[in-house]
């Protein structure tokens, strides 16, 4: 079993404890992560690499509050997030975490920036729309329609809606599954940018190496087992990544 | 083609929440037309029938008093078939145990033989032996109404006389399907009958022993009924015929055309309504298909199958859908017309009335599903017809959406981006946001009709007693009394105000047109039998001159100040002419009015009065019903008060099974369609929906931008609903509308308020029910699917 190397920090933001998710029962039972134990800080961007089908998705969910282990506990900055009800896992979502899709979601009949305003609604203290446009490189496109917007951009509104809330994570699935490199590349630097700017700690997923080399830690899966932790001492920045 | 009705099946069966949608909705619609239609035809058919087997007068004419020789004159006048003398009269009648004494008409039978025109039939018992002067027929609904039986016993005041009668058979008469007493407009079955008696008793006690003072005729085949009228009227002119008049003037049949006319109207207003609203969810709910469905017509057609084949493959779902609403709507139609034949056949009596709905009626009603049905998928179907296969297998373009206009721009930006939302899609689908609004629209506006007419219904009655009728009592004298007699009226027990009244029955004349009608007198400044004037605001009578009301005044062509001619039709029979003076408007008849005085000086009786309205003390009735039924010379005793009563009972009963079914129509509307548009809203959304809840919003939050398109919806429909049901109900109106009632518009804003929150209610229910989709969003889902 390879454990997650302790963190300087006194209490991670997520405390990770034997957590196994099983799909079904008996002899068809899909088991999706087994004994996951890992520790995540605040402020770090982390990489899950893995093959398709190795549990990475799963464990995004679990930590996303979408999810629910079947086994083990897990802790957001100190508290427990297992044995929450529906609604308190609404209100986890609500308040700390940015999501960010394989496939942007966005919502079609709202403009990038009103996207943007659409998570501000719920939030106490939201970044200004135009301002996290800005930051993506969406601010001549605020009142464009997600069907007048290419595939990295609606990813790049995407992250921005995901920051409009000063989320204490990110968790991103596959954000460039869909895109080509230039476009990918653009949506990897607006991540990178965000969590320097906001220390939102990032989790990004995907089954893609070269991607995994912008990480400061790269946590390696397969079969729903975590393979390897790896700090990553020779950061690449997005924009020097090919694929 | 196998494989591809195999996927017919399944797509059917896939769309089955929309299919039950446009099925119901049918089914109400064509429901209501296979009864109307049916329950019309049933009822012409019945009517005819009965009136060839009992050969119901063409035309009938009264007069004072014509010898029976002239009989033979009138049965040689041109074009006249048969023939048959009577007498006739209305008596007030004395019922063992019924405090207030009702009346009846008592009309002859010949001296031999069963009557040659309008002849009865016998529902119990036998006729009357020639040779027993007591022996009486009743008709069947008086007799039901008042428990009376074979051999019970009535007294009868005849002429001022008393008698006693013995009833050996209950009948019924093509004559008097619909009895109503002489002037009344609404039929109490209590309180008026029909008696058929022995000519010869009758003859004596009317003091027209060889003569007769009623004839109903047959015509013949080829008769011109304006010519043979004329000529009868000529003939008994000298014996003071009041003019011969055709079935038209039949109080009977015109109820019952009447009813008929509104059987068609409902045959075509409520189905309307409903193949409209059908067509429409067609519309949406095949759209919606051919939507998801693109890459499977882009496979037909890559298979082979032609555009024309892909097209009818659609069109087949919508008539599968039809299919199923007209076969619930042919049996609901069907139940719908028994109970409603049911109702009629209590009512008027008639020998028999089976509802049947003939084969061009369900052809009918299936036709017009069915169009409804092609309508609503045409614009569909021909998309799916017309997308080329390549085109077809791409993924489709995503729905692009906008901004709403420069005028709508500025509210949107006051919304929050969840009401951004809705709006942006009701912009973005008008036509399914057309369907929807209209449905609710549709239901509000039935509600609105079936709220306004009853209030409608209400202020006729409240004008009527309110106003023109304030009497309890009404005494009428066998003949114009002399006034003194109201001081006699006056003592009776439990009078509390007795105000006269005169009744002149007349045929008045101008422009060459000629109207059989009463004039009634009234003091200037009536307490009880007031003038409606307009608005239906009292007025005085007018102090010279005659008063018409204004469906009168039409059927004469007089205007203000015009000089109309006046005969008496009884009497001295006086002919006379007066100056229109003023023009009123009751709700109910249209007769005329002048002031008392100056109407018994114009017939050359001053002083004398017809009778008098009476106010009463209540409790008193027993004691005053004891001693009139003594007093002769008093032909009828109208309790006024209990009409009312009885009326307004008789029909809130009437109504209550009104509110229910039109109810239950707009249940269906305006669910059925809230229902169809949030499945697709939702199925639409469910991925951005189940977006919205990853990203931290509530289900309630959630819930919200699909519940609010709904009642987004519906707030816009209530404006359009409440005045599409203003105006429906003023169209109807004026169709039920006849000289004998006149609606003005009765706005009720309860019914109104009502219409608006059942609707919304139905609108809510349906959204909920949707709304659980909600709860059961697959968020992990989402994240994996593409759009
Ligand atoms: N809802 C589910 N039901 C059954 N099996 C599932 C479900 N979701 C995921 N799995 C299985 O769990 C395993 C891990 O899936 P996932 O976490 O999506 O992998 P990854 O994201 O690494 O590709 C896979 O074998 C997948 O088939
Ligand atoms: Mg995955």
């Amino acid at each position: 079993m390879i454990n997650a190397a302790p963190s300087d920090q006194p209490t991670p933001l997520f405390a990770l404890r034997g957590i196994c998710r099983t799909y079904g029962e008996g002899q068809t039972a899909v088991r999706a992560l087994i004994d996951v134990n890992l520790d995540i800080s605040g402020g770090e961007l982390i990489v899950l690499l893995g093959p398709s089908g190795s549990g990475k998705s799963t464990l995004l969910n679990i930590l996303g509050g979408l999810d629910r282990p079947s086994e083990g506990a897990i802790q957001f900055r100190g508290a427990a997030l297992t044995g929450l009800s529906e609604q308190a896992l609404t209100r986890y979502r609500r308040q700390h975490v940015g999501f960010i899709f394989q496939f942007y979601n966005l919502i079609p009949s709202l403009t990038a920036r009103e996207n943007v305003e659409l998570v501000g609604e719920i939030t106490d203290d939201p970044l200004d729309a135009a301002e996290a446009l800005e930051l993506v490189g969406l601010g001549q496109r605020l009142d464009h329609f997600p069907s007048q917007l290419s595939g990295g951009e609606q990813q790049r509104v995407a992250v921005a809606r995901a920051i409009a809330k000063r989320p204490a994570v990110l968790l991103c699935d596959e954000p460039t599954g869909a895109l080509d490199v230039k476009t990918g590349v653009r949506v990897l630097e607006a991540l990178q940018e965000v969590n320097q700017r906001y220390g939102s700690t990032t989790l990004i997923v995907t089954h893609n190496g070269d991607v995994a080399r912008m990480g400061a830690r790269v946590i390696r899966f397969g079969d729903g087992r975590v393979r390897s932790v790896e700090t990553n001492t020779a950061r690449v920045q997005p924009s020097d990544l090919v694929w | 083609m196998r494989a591809l009705d195999k996927k017919l099946f399944r797509d059917v069966w896939r769309m089955r929440v929309h299919a039950l949608g446009v099925a119901l909705v049918l089914a109400c619609g064509l429901s209501v037309m296979v009864m109307a239609v049916g329950m019309r035809g049933s009822m012409e058919r019945t009517r005819a029938a009965y009136y060839a087997e009992r050969h119901m007068a063409d035309v009938a004419v009264s007069a004072v008093r014509a010898p029976e020789r002239i009989a033979e004159l009138l049965e040689e006048a041109p074009g006249v078939e048969t023939i048959e003398t009577r007498v006739s009269g209305v008596a007030l009648l004395d019922l063992p145990g019924v405090s207030e004494p009702p009346s009846a008409r008592l009309v002859s039978l010949p001296i031999e033989g069963r009557p040659r025109v309008n002849d009865l039939t016998l529902a119990r018992g036998r006729w009357p032996d020639p040779a027993r002067a007591n022996e009486v027929l009743l008709s069947q609904a008086f007799a039901e109404a008042n428990n009376l039986v074979l051999n019970d016993r009535l007294d009868a005041t005849l002429h001022g006389r008393r008698q006693t009668l013995r009833i050996v058979g209950i009948a019924n008469s093509p004559e008097f399907v619909f009895v109503a007493a002489p002037g009344e407009l609404f039929r109490q079955a209590k309180r008026f009958g029909v008696i058929w008696m022995n000519r010869e008793a009758l003859a004596r006690a009317y003091d027209l022993d060889g003569a007769f003072n009623d004839a109903v005729l047959l015509l013949g085949r080829n008769a011109n009924q304006a010519e043979t009228i004329a000529a009868i009227d000529r003939i008994l002119e000298p014996y003071g015929g009041i003019g011969a008049y055709g079935r038209d003037r039949m109080v009977s049949d015109r109820f019952l055309s009447e009813e008929l006319r509104q059987l068609s109207t409902m045959a075509i207003f409520l189905p309307a309504l409903f193949l409209i609203t059908a067509a429409f969810l067609v519309n949406i709910a095949l759209g919606r298909v051919i939507a998801t469905e693109r890459s499977n017509i882009g496979l037909l057609k890559a298979f082979g199958y032609s555009n024309a084949a892909v097209a009818w493959h659609y069109a087949k779902s919508a008539l599968i859908f039809a299919a199923i609403g007209a076969f619930i709507g042919s049996a609901a139609g069907i139940a719908l017309g028994r109970s409603v034949a049911e109702l009629y056949r209590d009512y008027y009596h008639f020998p028999s009335l089976e509802f049947s709905a003939s084969p061009a009626t369900f052809i009918g009603a299936w036709a017009a599903g069915f169009a409804a049905a092609l309508t609503g998928c045409i614009f569909s179907v021909l998309k799916a017809a017309r997308l080329s296969p390549a085109e077809a297998l791409t993924p489709p373009r995503p729905t692009t959406f906008f901004s709403a206009g420069p005028t709508l721009s500025r509210f949107e930006a006051s919304l929050d981006a969840k009401s951004r939302i809705i709006m942006r899609r009701i912009v973005r689908f008008p036509r399914r946001a057309g369907t929807t609004a209209l449905g609710v629209a549709f239901a509000i506006a039935l509600l609105v009709v079936a709220r306004t007419m009853p209030a409608e219904m209400d202020y006729l009655l409240d004008v009527n007693f309110g106003v023109a009728n304030r009497q309890d009592v009404s005494l009428t004298f066998t003949e114009a009394r002399d006034s003194t007699v109201l001081h006699q009226v006056e003592r009776l027990p439990g009078v509390v105000y007795a105000e006269p009244f005169r009744l002149d029955d007349v045929i008045l004349r101008h422009n060459g047109r000629t109207v059989h009608e009463a004039v009634f007198g009234v003091p200037e400044h009536a307490r009880l039998s007031q003038i409606v004037g307009r608005g239906q605001r009292v007025m005085a009578a007018p102090a010279t001159g005659i008063a018409l009301a204004r469906a009168l005044a039409q059927k004469l062509g007089a205007q203000l100040g015009d000089e109309i001619r006046l005969e008496q039709t009884r009497g001295r029979r006086i002919a006379t002419s007066v100056r229109v003076t003023a023009i009123v408007e009751p709700m109910i008849g249209s007769s005329a009015y002048m002031e008392i005085a100056a109407l018994s000086r114009l017939m050359r009786e001053p002083g004398r009065i017809s009778g008098a309205h009476l106010r009463m003390d209540t409790s008193r009735y027993d004691a005053f019903n004891r001693e009139i039924k003594e007093i002769p010379g008093i032909a009828g005793v109208s309790f006024v008060g209990q009409a009312e009563a009885s009326m307004r009972s008789e029909f809130e009963q009437g109504i209550g099974v009104m509110n229910f079914i039109y109810a239950a129509f707009a249940a269906i509307m305006a669910g059925g369609v809230a229902f169809s548009a949030a499945r697709i809203t939702l199925a639409e959304q469910e991925r951005d929906l189940a977006t919205l809840r990853v990203l931290g919003f509530t289900r309630l939050e959630v819930s919200y931008i699909l519940v609010g398109e709904l009642m987004a919806l519906a707030l816009i429909a209530i404006p359009a609903g409440l005045a599409l049901g203003t105006f429906l109900s003023i169209w109807l109106m004026q169709l039920f509308q006849t000289d004998m009632y006149a609606f003005p518009f009765v706005f009720n804003p309860a019914g109104y308020a009502f219409a608006v929150a059942f609707t919304l209610g139905c609108v809510g229910a349906a959204a909920m029910v949707v709304r659980a989709g909600i709860d059961k969003l697959d968020m992990i889902a989402v994240l994996k699917a593409r759009d």
